[in-house]
Order: C-alpha cells, then sequence, then structure tokens
C-alpha cells in the first residue's frame, strides 16, 4: 500500500499547489461556493448572470461548481459529506429529494414560499424550488400536423407517432415520465408500457442524447418540457416545435436548491437564497434554463414563452412516494420492455 | 560487488509500477465498498446479493453481444489487413488508415451520432435502399450496438493485424515466391499462422471493450432488454447511490473479465503484436485475379461502412465559426495538456510494465511475471472509469478538494484507460527484440536504460509514437471521466460538446465533434508516418 500512499500524498500536494492561482483580489472577498450542474452553469446557462447579479450586491464571490446532473450533484454531496466545499446545493429535482433529505447534509431554508407562481403550493421547509416546468412531447408540426391529445391516444393507437424516451435508470426526464405512466396508468402501468413499446424508437442515456435524436429525425416526438418550444422560437426564430397537450394532464418537475448545513457561510448562503427569490434571479432563468421561474418577475415572461402550451392538470408524486416505489417501478418496466 | 547486489534486491520498476496498478484497482473499490457502509443510503436500497437473477440476465445478453461483435470485427478487419498487406502501395492507403482509425478514438457519443446519421431513419442507407425497394429494420436493438461495435473495433483489429502481418520475416514471402505459391497456399502458410497467433489474445480484448460498453448500449439498443453490466453499476452509482452496490456489480465485473482473460489465454497465443509498420513486402499472390476483386471489395466495403460514420462529423462545418472563442480555445488546450499528460503516464506505465515482464528474476524472460502483467493490464477494462473515479476520490475525500484531485485524476484514469491499448502497442515488438537480442545483451552487460536505449529503442521508435497518438487521441476523446471533475477550469472539448448539447446546440456540439475527430485523424496520421 505504499505506492497508494505515494499517490495520495502526490495528489495531496498537487491540489494543495492549485488554488494558489487565485487571484489575490478575490481572497479579500469571501466565497460562496454552489454546486450546480453543467447546464445552468455552463455558456449558455443562466449561470453566469446570476454569478454577475448577485457578486453586484453580495460583496463576495460566488463559485460554480458544475456536476454531471442531479443525480451526480446529490452522489458527490453524499461522497464529501460534512467536508464539503459546497455552501449550496442547486439543482436537486423533486424526484430525489427523499434520498436528498435522509442523506441529512442540508438544513432550513428560512424563506417564505406563499407567494410562489407554482401550479402548486410549495412547503417544504428544507428544498427551496428555484425553476419548474411539465414534461412534454415535443413534435415537429411541419411533420406531424396532428399529434395525439392525450397520453392515452398516444400509448393505445398502434398506427401513432414513434417516440424517443431517455432511460429512466439514468435521467431524469426519463424517470419522470416512467412515473408520469404511473400516474394515468396506475396498476396497468406495466401493460400500458408493453402497449407503447413498439412505438418507442430507443431509451437514451440523458435527456441532450434523445433530443439530437429527435432533432435528427429519427423519432416523430421526443420526451422533454413544455418549455422546449421556447427555445426554438427564442433563439432559432423557429415555431414549428410545439409541445403536444395531454387530457390527462402533464407531470410536474420542478429544481430545488438547499443550503449545506455544514457550511460556513451561513449568512451568505442565506443571502444567496433570498436572492434567488428576488426578480435578478429569477429573470435569468426562462430564457437561461428554459423553464418557468417559480415567481413571474415583475416585467413578466419573455415573448417566446408566450404561445406554449399550460397543462390543465398538474401530476406528481411526493418525494417519499417516488422513493417507495421507484424500484419496483424499474423493474416493471424493465420486464414489460423486455419481453 | 556491493553495486549489483543492491541492484537485485531493488524490484525492477515495473514490478512496482504493476503493483501501483493493482493496488489502486483493489484501492477503488475498497473506497467504494467503504463508502457504502459509511454513508447510510435511504430506506430500501439494500445491496443485492451476487449475482441476482438479473445480473445473470445482463451477463448473458451482454455476452452474447460481445461474443457477435468481437467475431465480425475480427472477420472484417482481418480481411482488411489482409487486403492491405496485398495491396502495399495505392494512393491514399494511410490516409485512409487515419480516418477509419478515428472510429475507435473518437468520443463515443460522436460515433452513436455518426451511426445514425449514416444508419437512421433519414440517414442514405435506407433512403438508398427503400429507392431500391427494400425496408431496412431501424437502427435501434442488438444489430444497432453490433454495428457500432464493429464500426468502431474494425480499425483496431486491422491495424493489430497489419502491423502482425508485416513483422512476418521477409523470407517466408520469397520462399512462397520460389516455390511457386497460389493464393492458397499463400494464405495456408503465410498469413493463417500469423492470424492464429494474433486471433486469441485480440479477441480478448475486443470481447472485453463490446462486453463493458455503456452508451452505445443504452442509445442504439434501443430498450433494456439490451444492457451490460456497466449500466448496473452506473444505476447504482447515480440513481440508487449506493456505493457498495456498485462496489459488489464492480467486482463481480472484473471477476468475469479475468476469467474471460484466462478463458481465451488457454486457446493459446499471448498479447496480439501490434507493432504497426505498414512496411511493403513482396507478395507471390498479389497479382491473381480474384484476390485482386477480393482486396478491392474488401478495402471498399469496410471504408464504406466506417469512414462515412467517421465523416458525418463534416455536417459540423456549417457551425465551425461558434468555435472562434475564448471558451473553445481555452477547452482546447486543456485537453491538449491533460491527453499529452495522459498519453506520456500511459506509455510510461505500458514501457515499464513490458520491460518488467521481459525480465524475470534472473536477467531472464519470465512467463509467469508475463502472463501476470497481461492480467493486471486486461482487469483495467473490467473496472469502469466512474467506479473507479469514485472509488478513489472516497479514499481521499478529507483530504483533499475535488477539484484539486481532478488535475491529478483525469489524466491519470485516461491513463489507465488507454494503457491496455498502449501496452497492446509496446508489448508484443518488445518481446521480439527480447527474443532476438536478449542473449546478446545479457552477455555484454547491457541493462536498465543502456539496453532500453541500445537493444529496443530501434524497434521501439514506431510503436511508441503510435501508441503516444492513439492514448494522446483516446484521453482527447474522454467523457466518462472528466464529466464527473468538469467545471471550473477543468473543461476539455468533449465535456464542452455535452454542454452544448444540453443546452439544445446541438449544431455546435458537431462543430466541436468536427474539430475533436480531425485532431484524432491528425495525430494518427502524423503518428503513423513518425
Amino acid at each position: 500500500m505504499l505506492i497508494l500512499k505515494l499517490l495520495m500524498a502526490a495528489i495531496l500536494a498537487c491540489s494543495l499547489a492549485a488554488p494558489v492561482s487565485t487571484p489575490a483580489a478575490a481572497q479579500t472577498k469571501p466565497v460562496l461556493t454552489v454546486y450546480s450542474y453543467s447546464g445552468f452553469t455552463g455558456k449558455y446557462g443562466p449561470g453566469g448572470k446570476i454569478k454577475e447579479r448577485f457578486e453586484a450586491v453580495c460583496n463576495c464571490t460566488l463559485e460554480w461548481v458544475a456536476t454531471e446532473n442531479s443525480g451526480a450533484l446529490l452522489g458527490r454531496l453524499r461522497l464529501e459529506g460534512t467536508g464539503t466545499k459546497a455552501d449550496v446545493a442547486l439543482g436537486l429535482d423533486v424526484n430525489i429529494l427523499a434520498e436528498a433529505r435522509a442523506a441529512g447534509l442540508f438544513t432550513n431554508h428560512n424563506q417564505t414560499t406563499a407567494d410562489l407562481t407554482m401550479p402548486a403550493a410549495w412547503t417544504d421547509p428544507v428544498f427551496l424550488p428555484f425553476n419548474h416546468g411539465h414534461m412534454a412531447f415535443i413534435y415537429d408540426s411541419n411533420k406531424l400536423p396532428i399529434p395525439p391529445t392525450s397520453l392515452k391516444e398516444l400509448v393505445e393507437n398502434p398506427n401513432g407517432p414513434r417516440i424517443v424516451l431517455q432511460d429512466p435508470r439514468t435521467s431524469q426526464p426519463g424517470l419522470s415520465f416512467l412515473l408520469w405512466m404511473r400516474q394515468v396508468y396506475g396498476d396497468k402501468a406495466d401493460e400500458a408500457w408493453a402497449k407503447l413499446k413498439p412505438r418507442i424508437v430507443t431509451f437514451t442515456k440523458g435527456w441532450s442524447e434523445a433530443y439530437g435524436l429527435f432533432q435528427k429525425g429519427e423519432a416523430d416526438m421526443v420526451m422533454s418540457f413544455t418549455t422546449s418550444p421556447a427555445y426554438h422560437i427564442g433563439a432559432e426564430k423557429k415555431t414549428n416545435f410545439k409541445a403536444a397537450s395531454f387530457a390527462e394532464g402533464h407531470y410536474i418537475y420542478v429544481e430545488t436548491a438547499a443550503m449545506l448545513a455544514s457550511t460556513k457561510q451561513k449568512e451568505l448562503a442565506h443571502q444567496f437564497l433570498t436572492f434567488m427569490m428576488t426578480d435578478a434571479f429569477q429573470s435569468a432563468i426562462p430564457e437561461g434554463n428554459w423553464m418557468y421561474p417559480v415567481k413571474t418577475p415583475a416585467a413578466g415572461l419573455p415573448a417566446s414563452f408566450a404561445d406554449l402550451i399550460k397543462p390543465a392538470k398538474s401530476l406528481a408524486f411526493t418525494p417519499d412516494e417516488v422513493l417507495a416505489m421507484r424500484r419496483a417501478l424499474i423493474e416493471g418496466w424493465q420486464n414489460a420492455i423486455s419481453r | 560487488m556491493p553495486a549489483s547486489r543492491t541492484r537485485s534486491r531493488l524490484p525492477h520498476p515495473g514490478v512496482i509500477a504493476a503493483a501501483g496498478l493493482i493496488s489502486i484497482m483493489v484501492a477503488a473499490l475498497v473506497g467504494l465498498a467503504s463508502a457504502g457502509g459509511q454513508i447510510r443510503g435511504p430506506a430500501g436500497s439494500a445491496s443485492g446479493l451476487l449475482p441476482s437473477p438479473y445480473l445473470q440476465g445482463v451477463v448473458r445478453v451482454a455476452a452474447w453481444q460481445a461474443g457477435l461483435s468481437t467475431v465480425l470485427s475480427l472477420l472484417l478487419g482481418t480481411a482488411l489487413a489482409l487486403a492491405l498487406t496485398r495491396r502495399s502501395a495505392f494512393p491514399g492507403r494511410s490516409l485512409i488508415m487515419a480516418v477509419i482509425t478515428a472510429a475507435t478514438v473518437a468520443p463515443t457519443i460522436v460515433i452513436i451520432f455518426g451511426v445514425v446519421t449514416v444508419f437512421g431513419r433519414s440517414g442514405p442507407v435506407p433512403v438508398l435502399a427503400s429507392q431500391m425497394g427494400l425496408t431496412l429494420p431501424a437502427i435501434y436493438g442488438l444489430h444497432g450496438i453490433v454495428l457500432a461495435h464493429v464500426v468502431m473495433n474494425t480499425p483496431l483489429v486491422a491495424r493489430v493485424m497489419l502491423g502482425a502481418l508485416a513483422a512476418t520475416p521477409n523470407e517466408h514471402g520469397r520462399l512462397g515466391q520460389m516455390l511457386r505459391f497460389s493464393s492458397l497456399d499463400c494464405f495456408r502458410h503465410l498469413d493463417w499462422p500469423v492470424i492464429r497467433r494474433e486471433w486469441p489474445g485480440l479477441a480478448t480484448f475486443i470481447f472485453l471493450l463490446c462486453f463493458t460498453s455503456f452508451a452505445v448500449v443504452l442509445s442504439l439498443g434501443g430498450g433494456p432488454a439490451n444492457a451490460t453490466l456497466e449500466v448496473a453499476i452506473y444505476q447504482a452509482l447515480r440513481l440508487d447511490v449506493d456505493f457498495s452496490r456498485a462496489a459488489s456489480i464492480a467486482l463481480f465485473q472484473i471477476m468475469l473479465s479475468l476469467g474471460i482473460v484466462l478463458a481465451f489465454s488457454l486457446i493459446g497465443a499471448g498479447l496480439p503484436d501490434t507493432s504497426g509498420h505498414m512496411a511493403a513486402r513482396p507478395r507471390p499472390d498479389a497479382g491473381s485475379r480474384g484476390l485482386q476483386a477480393f482486396d478491392a471489395l474488401m478495402i471498399g466495403f469496410a471504408v464504406l461502412l466506417i469512414a462515412p460514420v467517421v465523416l458525418s462529423v463534416l455536417t459540423g462545418v456549417g457551425q465551425l465559426h461558434s468555435l472562434a472563442n475564448r471558451q473553445v480555445l481555452d477547452a482546447g488546450i486543456t485537453s491538449m495538456i491533460l491527453a499529452a499528460l495522459a498519453a506520456i503516464m500511459a506509455v510510461t506505465l505500458a514501457l515499464l510494465l513490458a520491460t518488467a515482464a521481459e525480465s524475470g528474476p534472473s536477467g531472464r524472460s519470465s512467463p509467469h511475471r508475463a502472463r501476470l502483467i497481461d492480467l493486471a493490464v486486461l482487469a483495467l477494462l473490467g473496472l469502469p472509469p466512474f467506479a473507479l473515479v469514485t472509488g478513489l476520490f472516497v479514499l481521499l475525500r478529507g483530504q483533499v478538494s475535488l477539484a484539486g484531485a481532478g488535475l491529478v485524476l483525469v489524466p491519470l484514469v485516461n491513463a489507465l484507460m488507454a494503457l491496455p491499448f498502449v501496452y497492446r502497442l509496446i508489448a508484443p515488438p518488445l518481446r521480439q527484440s527480447t527474443e532476438r537480442h536478449g542473449r546478446l545483451a545479457a552477455s555484454l552487460g547491457l541493462e536498465g536504460l543502456a539496453r532500453l536505449r541500445i537493444v529496443a529503442w530501434p524497434v521501439l521508435k514506431r510503436p511508441l509514437a503510435a501508441a503516444l497518438a492513439l492514448s494522446a487521441a483516446l484521453s482527447m476523446g474522454d467523457f466518462g471521466v472528466i464529466a464527473l471533475f468538469g467545471g471550473g477550469d477543468l473543461v476539455t472539448l468533449p465535456y464542452l460538446m455535452a454542454e452544448r448539447m444540453g443546452a439544445y446546440r446541438i449544431d455546435e456540439a458537431g462543430a466541436v465533434a468536427l474539430l475533436l475527430v480531425t485532431t484524432a485523424v491528425g495525430l494518427t496520421f502524423i503518428a503513423d508516418r513518425a
């Protein structure tokens, strides 16, 4: 094990040397470290704008640390435990909140959630939502003039459109659709999967592969969000990509942030969560993360959001319900699709 | 003589490297397993006993898929290598090899999208087929996985076989010419012995690559019926956040991999020879009309199958302007630095291991030690990079920040991932040189670096160049490891590509893919001329 020790010593030495390059000016200000996912912190995500706006009011430095996705974010925090550098975690999706709570790493946000503009009241004392949307199938209206109008129609019409989905074992949207099927079909969900199976092109590892395959013309519809058309309208000036509105209602997708109990920047972290609920943060969401803000900014939503479908009903399980049935649901899905 | 006594007591640096390799793997597994014990998971995440019926099913499906992929890649790659050996001089030969080799080293996501672009619903192949009245099945399913694996591995097989065929002593060809060998005689007496020697080792390698495939199986598999253990490990790590389960499945996969390596090694043959010389050889059968047609067909088929998948990145040309920004430049530089570090580490490790395998305790080559080192190198294929990194991180947590650890772990793990490829390029020529000149060198008292420089260097020069290029290109294309550390200062080109895709910018991701593939082709092309 001598080699291992040497290796660790080398890694230790390198990591100690690394922070030396931080500019001197930054060291005088306190640093707030926020763990998020790469889509949020990347060039096209809202991370850059939010950093700029928060730093303008906090007299601090906001440091983003990116992980691959929501699951990776929680996994990493659990690995780092109380020794984590993170002060705030931003991007925990609603379906893993039960696990996140069980990890015991987070503390109460102490924010008021009574005035949120979300479909349902939010009362969680630890996890504070920052954006939301609904799952939906996206289609190209030039190629598919008449989309199905309900999940049942999609599942039961043997000549219906071909769809590309995400694998519920590796992707949050994939898991959300699994839950949506369960909401609509209950105990009969496995049979519904078997009926839908012939028209499923494939299940991809993540959202982007699925959306890429759809754009390459591999499928008529793709599992995504009701807000996806806003991207095509806002960034590409294309109006032919639309979300299919389903009569049963749409499964909700909420992303939350939480403060680490182990943070040494309690006040700053608290200030960030307060800031998260202001227009400065919320207005960066629609055309940055292509989701709905949880509190509509005073200036309203951008024009690209004007013509999006509004689900008549919002479907959801509680995080505890998701945790309790996830394993069984995935097994049932595996059997139904593999048969 | 005190000096020589000290020397004989110190273990060979390669033996230390091998011990290091094994302890890193063991440490990663121990780290993972201990994390599962320390972090109390939510109710219901009980670690399953191994192997569950589900995992047994996964193994069966994965073995069938990997077997098919291996057989087809071996057949096509060997046919291509034979054809290229007989047609040693036609214009564009090395460019063709460089282009198709990119299919082996490009990021998997690029190959997946390439396969879909060419063979997908609106791709040229199904469109052409439907014009001829044929309806091809959709690309998703077992056949899609196998197709992608054949595209990725055929160039590798072809390179290895080309090297091996070129390394046959010149006299054999001349003898064949004197005896007026027919094409069949040529195959039987010149080619078949080489094929027999190379196939078992090569088959093990390709089989393990396909058996542990991940993104290809998920994206092109069409559903959970097609799976590998790698998928189960990822699920345990990411969805269930159950580290001990991930560790136990990873251990199971390593055990299986070692079993496969041992089983294949019983069939005979050591490591395949990949000393990619593409020297021209006189072939007695080069003039045969039938073979000319066969060779043209084989080269044509392989190129038409693989090159379009690689060249599909040219669809990114329209977005090239999006590359002209600071972020892409920075990511390119980071990629190059990390790839260079990984390549140097991988080649150094491979060189150390290969020399250790060649020098037994008594100064002679030791088959036991060589086999053990082969096993250690191939066992790496059984350990998924994300499990390796997570395990190591568990051991390091509390002592270093993840960002700092990334600076070392990313190139280190990339080097370890490239090692099985690189070892394949370096070990066989070194073995040949030991067989030919080992005794002479020993009688002259040549040892250590001096021996490496005088005896091995002339034989190793080209394989080393090829190994550097291949490992650099592989590391450039890595997404599995960088995904765990990316962001902040460590943004590489594949990371940028994934980030663009995640933000709806698929065209921009295509431009980054074009840049990556061009670099890979360039690296291979230059290395072949070294």
